[in-house]
């Protein structure tokens, strides 16, 4: 078995143990494979004068060239034939261009369902109890190649499903942002037995929550419900607020306290599970690795300082995502966390650059958003 | 907050103060003798040495300090406010026509009017620009209401409140809302109810503001523009450090900041030595003057580093987050900003051809002193389009009487009328 499956095969006991030799193993073997069947990928690596015989230890992972997301917004990067591909997922971009294209093979696949199958396990999030579920993303449609509507739509198999409402509906006019009709659904349902369950945008379920609360509802949903949330906060980074903030108001208007809230993170450039623990930390699991990098530098920074988050993992032999760049400022903690994990945990901070930007064009093009679908 | 008849209110009550807006322009129209710009320029005159008596050091200070500007550059801007500034630009906007009527023939008068009520749509980008886009509205005697851009400091409305201090009249002529972008059909409301709307901003905007503006009522554009210098092999590094400067305080965002240094040349060394030349005077001056966000710092990096992946790696010249691209096309376009500007060749004998295309972006351009044939380009690039050519570093300076864009503001504030006599 390729080292890149035996990482996914990681025991759910072990997720959070990291074992740097396998991975580091894991990382060479998928960086040689996309190496020998990628041609675009190759002559990448050999303009930034690196081979993947240079890795030869662990720390050798942060020499990989990152591949910066803006960068698979510009370029096809499959490494295999078309019909290699089982699944195509773009990135959540609103405009339909400038999205990210990552394939995904039958292999990588596998790999992610092994994951997924432990993580939820790990988090007790499976279940044969029916629940409802309200998912504050995309209804499915098949023009829709979207990762996060996939991964939601995902998501509600978890358990069996009772019924499933969404926030963005496919209407014959395309997608249009429906809270009202969650809002009514969170009414009736709260007077029922079964569990409900939400996934989707933290913005959505905060504007509905706040919607619901300015209307004085408070509803006590049933026992066994839980909030998820995931996709980030996107175009409404400034209406985004503190996670107590965000715990508080879910605990008036719904009933749920944080024990009971979940927030996942993952990217389509990188498509890994990360779930938050008790203590809402997001813990590296074993299938991946972050690096901090300085953000003049780009070189490797300590614990506890602040750079762009540069996400690893073996995972795919489809897209080399092997080590990606992303555009968002985090910091790693290295101090222990009181749910026992001793994997660093990631904080997210927020995007860089454009959204300070404020230029001469900055006055009345905003007027446009004031849709916000 | 907002400004209402010269009383501050909260947001909360926007929908009561503008179902009454209308109503209380009209009226203002009806009964009020046209203002006369002797009254605004006066008021604005006071208040402008309060300003420079330091009455509004608390506010300007702190905002002096974040854009790392010194108390001059403040007294400079300020000046556009001076009486001396607002007859000199009455003089040349207005010539004859500050007269009052003016004789057209034997039978006929002629004199201006203002349009009556303005709708102004600033942009965020200069701190001063809301409030003195009102102004250039009262000078020629019209309504103004002014939507804040998103993110003010609160510098506009403290700025017009005193205004009116100085001339009570003025509370008639002076509205400011701090309307969401969001609240579309609101703005769409206030823009309605104006002859004109005035928009700071560029082509997005400008198309924003079509898809709102009633047909018959106008827009008219202060648009974006681009800006950059034109140097050869005679700039000095004093000059070059003068530029870094400019570049640094504005974080290139005005139309006027340089997006990037042509050159005079058809030699690519020529090129590259500049840009060796220029990286550590610029990366001094940034560290010096500081006014990169570490957000923006990480955006900087982010775009390079994709340049570089892209096969662009021996023409990046990169320190402390600010960079140098040397580019091998002389298409004119805009920098990554931020302190990222471009260095492209361009022959004295292509400006025409290379710039004529951006006829209505060109703004300002900066050159160096001892430019070689220095009056035979000034006139190229006056007639590709330029309407400001200054000295490098000199950019962003504002003049009183200068023109927006080679127009002249008033003159588009106002109509004429024709009497018989």
């Amino acid at each position: 078995m390729s080292k890149m499956s035996s990482l996914f095969r990681t025991r759910k006991k072990k997720i959070y143990s990291l074992d740097d030799n396998l991975f580091y193993l894991a990382m060479k073997e998928n960086c040689l494979f996309h190496y020998k069947h990628n041609k675009d990928y190759k002559a990448l690596l050999d303009r930034m004068n690196f081979s993947p015989e240079d890795i030869n230890s662990y720390d050798d992972l942060e020499k990989i060239p990152p591949i910066p997301t803006l960068y698979f917004k510009h370029h096809n990067l499959l490494s295999l034939k078309n019909n290699r591909y089982w699944v195509k997922a773009t990135s959540s971009g609103t405009s339909g261009k400038n999205v990210s294209l990552i394939g995904l093979t039958f292999t990588d696949l596998l790999r992610g369902w092994g994951m997924v199958r432990r993580v939820f396990s790990y988090h007790h999030l499976w279940s044969i109890k029916p629940h409802r579920y309200i998912v504050f993303g995309y209804e499915p449609h098949k023009g829709n190649d979207k990762a996060i509507a996939k991964t939601a739509h995902g998501f509600t198999f978890v358990s069996p499903a009772l019924s499933k409402d969404y926030a963005i509906r496919w209407t014959k006019d395309g997608y249009k942002v429906d809270l009202d009709n969650l809002e009514a659904k969170f009414i009736k349902y709260s007077k029922g037995k079964t569990p409900i369950r939400t996934l989707g945008f933290p913005a959505y379920t905060y504007f509905l929550l706040e919607q619901m609360k300015a209307k004085g509802i408070k509803l006590k949903l049933p026992k066994g419900s839980i909030i998820s949330l995931g996709g980030g906060w996107k175009s409404f980074y400034k209406e985004k607020v503190d996670k107590q903030v965000f715990y508080d108001l879910a605990y008036e208007v719904l009933g749920i306290d944080d024990k009971h809230i979940f927030e996942f993170f993952g990217a389509v450039e990188h498509p890994i599970l990360y779930t938050d623990c008790r203590y809402h930390h997001f813990h590296i699991p074993n299938y991946a690795r972050i690096i901090i990098r300085d953000v003049e530098t780009l070189k490797p920074v300590k614990p506890g300082q602040v750079g762009l988050i540069n996400l690893l993992t073996p995972m795919s032999v489809g897209t080399p995502i092997l080590s990606i760049m992303t555009d968002d400022l985090g910091i790693l903690h290295e101090e222990s966390c009181p749910c026992g994990e001793k994997s660093m945990y990631l904080e997210i901070l927020g995007r860089s650059g454009i959204e300070d930007i404020k230029t001469c064009a900055a006055g009345a093009e905003e007027l446009l958003k004031g849709d916000k679908s | 907050m907002i400004l209402y008849k010269g009383e501050i209110y909260p947001n909360e009550k926007q929908a009561e103060l503008i179902s009454s807006l209308k109503e209380d322009m009209y009226l203002t129209l009806q009964n009020k003798e046209t203002l006369s710009y002797l009254t605004v320029i006066d008021a604005c005159d006071k208040l402008y040495q309060r300003v420079i008596n330091h009455e509004f050091d608390d506010i300007a200070l702190p905002l002096l300090k974040a854009l790392n500007m010194p108390y001059s550059s403040l007294e400079r801007y300020a000046k556009v406010f001076s009486k001396e500034g607002l007859i000199k630009k009455i003089d040349i906007e207005l010539g004859d026509l500050k007269n009052g009527v003016l004789s057209l023939d034997e039978n006929n008068n002629r004199y201006y009017e203002p349009l009556g009520i303005l709708f102004h749509i600033a942009a965020g980008n200069v701190d001063l620009l809301p409030a003195y886009s009102v102004v250039e509205g009262l000078l020629v005697g019209n309504i103004n209401i002014l939507k804040l851009p998103t993110g003010d400091n609160g510098l506009s409305i403290l700025l017009l409140k005193e205004l009116i201090k100085e001339a009570p009249v003025l509370k008639d002529y002076v509205y400011v809302f701090d309307v969401p972008s969001t609240e579309v059909e609101t703005i769409k409301q206030l823009s309605n109810m104006a002859d004109a709307t005035i928009v700071w901003g560029g082509d997005e905007a400008q198309r924003a503001a079509r898809s709102f503006v009633d047909i018959h009522s106008s827009i008219i554009s202060w648009g974006h523009k681009i800006s950059f210098s034109y140097v050869d092999s005679g700039v000095t590094n004093e000059e070059i450090e003068d530029l870094c400067k400019s570049i640094c305080l504005s974080n290139q965002l005005f139309c006027s900041s340089s997006q990037g240094i042509y050159v005079n040349t058809d030699s690519k060394e020529e090129l590259h030595s500049l840009a060796k030349r220029v990286l550590p005077i610029f990366a001094k001056v940034s560290k010096s003057m500081n006014t990169l966000p570490l957000t923006i710092k990480a955006k900087n990096s982010l775009m390079l580093y994709n340049d570089e992946l892209e096969g662009n790696l021996n023409n990046i010249y990169k320190d402390s987050g600010v960079s140098i691209v040397v580019k091998e096309d002389n298409k004119l376009e805009l920098s990554y900003l931020f302190q990222n500007i471009w260095i492209k060749a361009l022959k004295k004998e292509d400006i025409v051809n290379v710039l004529k295309p951006n006829k209505n972006l060109l703004q300002t351009i900066s050159i160096n002193k001892n430019l070689k044939g220095k009056e035979d380009i000034v006139s190229l690039l006056a007639k590709a389009g330029a309407v400001r050519i200054t000295a490098l570093g000199d950019n962003s300076r504002m003049l009183a009487g200068e023109s927006h864009d080679g127009e002249y503001a008033l003159r588009r504030y106002i109509r004429i009328v024709e009497t018989i006599k």
